[in-house]
């Protein structure tokens, strides 16, 4: 494949998506640098490059996911690793700071920036540290990120994976495939809240509605009930929980199945619905509420994307964001609803970099270019 | 021949009642208070068949003409729901000297308890402002009263039943709802009575043709809002439901039903929804202290949920254009909660708020993908999510109007949550 290349830009390289609760970074660390290219590099960029790879921890709530890097990627003629920070968008003020201390503006580089956060902080990252953000549209870099990395692999792995056998707990299987052919598809993002999209080609794209019942919901809330504080707590006591002590199910109304339209005895019927009980308040455990709120803020987004697959026409259902982070109840749930509600016409799939899509569509519009065979 | 049992007739077809709607008469009833628009208050209760005139004379109206299998009274229509227990009892007016006579004691009974008390036990309730007079159904002429209490609260009812006779009577129960399956042994055993099971969803649909039909003065039954975001301007405006197909009816109980109905007998079942009324009771319990439907929906209405939840601006710090999403619509739902300074500076009636509107607007977005799926404009919402809940009438009216920029009307009907059982009732005058 030809290169097509074009001006590059200048380093460092980052693609940044600034969301409702987390702010999502990729970082391109070029491991190709010549002796001379690294004697003329400015100190202040030098030291941007070994703090953030030196590092997997920065500050008391950044964190480098070291285990998604992609290492000897090709992008813009250049070699290197791609890295994966987050931090919450709660400390972008010091972010900023710290992009002013360390003299940022000198180096000349566009800033491209997704997410509302680039137009909620546009002018602080102005008048804090002097940068200037290229602003993009988070779904466009959504799917132009997702597109990219599927097609570059994780070091030689797939991308892009479902479960097998979602309804039964001692064969359900996690298996690689690949998007190929991906269009159409429905590509359900849960992050703090929710948007669904039918793609139908790269370009070619409708945000086909949204749920502000999202991710920051079921954190929300569970801070609320059970007085946890961060992300994982809250899926701590919800792997232990039983959320049919808080659930009211088809069982406890009819006494068993409602056949008569398909609902199974152990269907939710009202999520919460036994709350209502002040016994049956004191008899459950915070454990069983956080479960309780995981079940139904995955159940409801389920059954929300089943019915625009189902309008849309569009079998693949492909579920992103940091809602799914280390959430293996979520994926679980979500590809056994799919399966089961369509009796087996859906299929939920799920991409290892869940949440990080937008920061490298962003990235990529830095570097517009076409990657290397 | 017994005047409570049956009357051995021929096959006429009972034409005497739903007739089709009358002229609304505007003569004001004795003992009426006027339904000022807008307000919450009670609207008097509906008259049916106005030309029809009640009387206490021994005089009954039954035609001869209309002879039918009549079932031996008491007349009732069970639906036995997820929280509710809701009852429909006829209350015959037209009682000769001769039947009052006959009558056994407990039947007497059972009427003078049930139409000389408006609350039963601790928990049972009858909405008077409900009542349906000066009805004709099956050659009768009387009174339509609706009842609830909690279904926690059956065997309480069950008691009753058995204490007051009730098997002795040899009168067929119809119930539906899922407690009609539950509590089908229940009743058998505690108080010897057969329950004939009816489905919850054909009940509801046959009750809400009937309803509509026959309320003809009086405050309309079916009704929608008008302006709905402006609280100066918004009023309720009275709708005729005539031609009603295709309609879509949202079930608003314990949890959803949502139904495509195309004529009286073809329908579908097209989703439901877990996150319904019994959610949103249940959560605010659990986040508030409260304990009854009425407390949460007190708190709630005094909150302010921009406060627990994430907007768009809160994000974007403004609009978000690409997409049509305007700065002040809600992209997370207690997605400001995450945060410990936030929780500690919202109120209890902050979170009522919140949870009614996070409920209430999910409600309303899945309402609206089915109504675009299926093509269908009208959207009906019914249950008892909705009883003295104009907040969450005034969200859905406002939210179907709004996202669907006009295209959708969200309308109501004033017998809410007691469809299901007038449905019950119909079956046992008019076996389908």
């Amino acid at each position: 494949m030809k290169l097509i290349t074009e001006k590059k830009p200048a380093f460092p390289w980052f693609g940044m998506d600034i969301g409702g609760t987390l702010v999502k970074l990729v970082y391109f660390e070029p491991v190709d640098i010549t002796a001379e290219e690294e004697q003329e590099e400015v100190e202040n960029l030098k030291s941007i490059r070994r703090y953030l790879t030196s590092n997997v921890a920065y500050g008391k709530t950044g964190v480098r996911d070291v285990h998604l890097e992609l290492r000897n990627l090709t992008m813009c003629g250049r070699t290197g690793n791609l890295h994966f920070i987050r931090f919450p968008t709660q400390a972008m003020p010091r972010f900023i700071q710290m992009g002013r201390d360390k003299n940022f503006s000198s180096l000349h580089t566009t800033l491209c920036a997704t997410g509302g956060g680039a137009y909620k902080f546009e002018n602080d990252f102005r008048t804090m540290a002097d940068l200037e953000l290229l602003k993009l549209d988070e779904l466009d870099c959504l799917i132009r990120g997702l597109l990219f990395v599927d097609r570059v692999g994780f070091n030689g792995h797939p991308e892009c994976y479902y479960f097998q056998n979602p309804s039964d707990t001692q064969s359900c299987v996690k298996k690689p495939c690949t998007l190929d052919n991906p269009f159409p598809m429905l590509l359900v993002n849960i992050g703090s809240g929710v948007s669904i999209l039918a793609v139908y080609s790269e370009n070619n794209y409708k945000r086909v509605t949204g749920t502000s019942l999202g991710g920051g919901t079921f954190l929300g809330l569970c801070c609320l009930l059970t007085g946890c504080e961060t992300f994982e707590e809250a899926l701590e006591m919800a792997s232990k929980g039983d959320s049919t002590n808080v659930d009211k199910l088809v069982k406890d109304i009819y006494g068993g199945d409602y056949e008569r339209f398909g609902l199974q005895g152990s269907a939710v019927a009202s999520s919460f619905g036994h709350m209502m009980s002040k016994e049956k308040r004191d008899s459950i455990s915070k454990e069983d509420l956080a479960r309780a709120t995981l079940v139904t803020i995955t159940n409801n987004i389920g059954s929300i994307a089943r019915m625009c697959a189902v309008n849309e026409k569009i079998e693949r259902v492909v579920f992103v964001g940091n809602f799914l982070r280390i959430n293996t109840v979520s994926t679980k749930l979500l590809a056994y609803a799919m399966d089961f509600w369509s009796k087996g016409q859906l299929r939920a799939l799920f991409l290892e970099h869940e949440g990080y899509f937008g920061a490298v569509g962003a990235l990529m519009e830095l570097l517009k270019t076409t990657e290397d065979p | 021949m017994a005047f409570n049992g049956h009357q051995r007739d021929d096959d006429a077809v009972d034409e005497d009642e739903t007739p089709s709607k009358q002229p609304r008469s505007n003569k004001e009833m004795p003992g009426y208070f006027r339904n000022e628009p807008g307000s919450e208050a009670a609207a008097p209760a509906g008259r049916a068949t106005p030309d029809r005139r009640s009387s206490n004379s021994t005089a009954r109206h039954r035609s001869d003409s209309v002879k039918k299998t009549r079932p031996p009274f008491p007349w009732f229509g069970m639906d036995i729901g997820g929280t509710l227990v809701k009852l429909v009892y006829f209350e015959p007016k037209d009682i000769t000297a001769e039947e009052e006579q006959e009558e056994v004691e407990n039947l007497k009974s059972i009427r003078r308890y049930l139409t000389s008390n408006t609350a039963y036990g601790k928990t049972g309730i009858r909405d008077v402002h409900l009542e349906l007079q000066d009805l004709t159904l099956c050659g009768r002429t009387g009174n339509l009263h609706f009842i609830r209490f909690p279904t926690h609260d059956l065997p309480a009812f069950l008691q009753m039943g058995r204490n007051k006779h009730f098997s002795s009577l040899h009168t067929t129960l119809c119930a539906t709802g899922g407690g009609a399956y539950k509590f089908e042994s229940d009743f058998r055993t505690m108080a010897d009575l057969q329950l004939h099971k009816l489905d919850e969803l054909d009940c509801l649909i046959r009750g809400v043709l009937y309803i509509d039909s026959v309320v003809s003065s009086g405050p309309s039954e079916c009704y929608y809002f008008e302006n709905p975001t402006d609280p100066d301007h918004c009023v309720q405006k009275p709708y005729t439901l005539e031609n009603p197909y295709p309609l879509l009816l949202v079930n608003i109980g314990s949890g959803v039903s949502i139904l495509a109905v195309y004529s009286e007998n073809n329908y579908k079942r097209v989703t439901g929804t877990s996150l319904g009324g019994g959610t949103f009771l249940g959560l605010c319990c659990l986040l508030t202290g409260c304990s009854t439907f009425e407390e949460a929906l007190e708190m709630a209405s005094q909150g302010e949920s921009t406060r627990v939840d994430k907007l768009v601006r809160d994000i974007y710090g403004g609009d978000y254009e690409r997409f049509g999403l305007p700065g002040w619509a809600v992209a997370s739902s207690f997605g400001n909660m995450m945060s410990k300074e936030k929780r500690e500076s919202v109120s209890k009636e902050d979170l009522a708020r919140a949870t009614l509107v996070t409920i209430t607007n999910n409600i309303g977005s899945i309402t609206r993908m089915c109504a675009l799926n299926e093509n269908i404009e009208r959207v009906v919402f019914v249950g008892n999510f909705l009883r003295v809940n104009t907040l969450s009438m005034k969200l859905l009216a406002y939210a179907m109007d709004y996202w669907s920029k006009g295209q959708l009307k969200a309308l109501f009907l004033r017998h809410e949550g007691y469809f299901g059982a007038v449905g019950a009732l119909l079956e046992l005058l008019h076996p389908s």
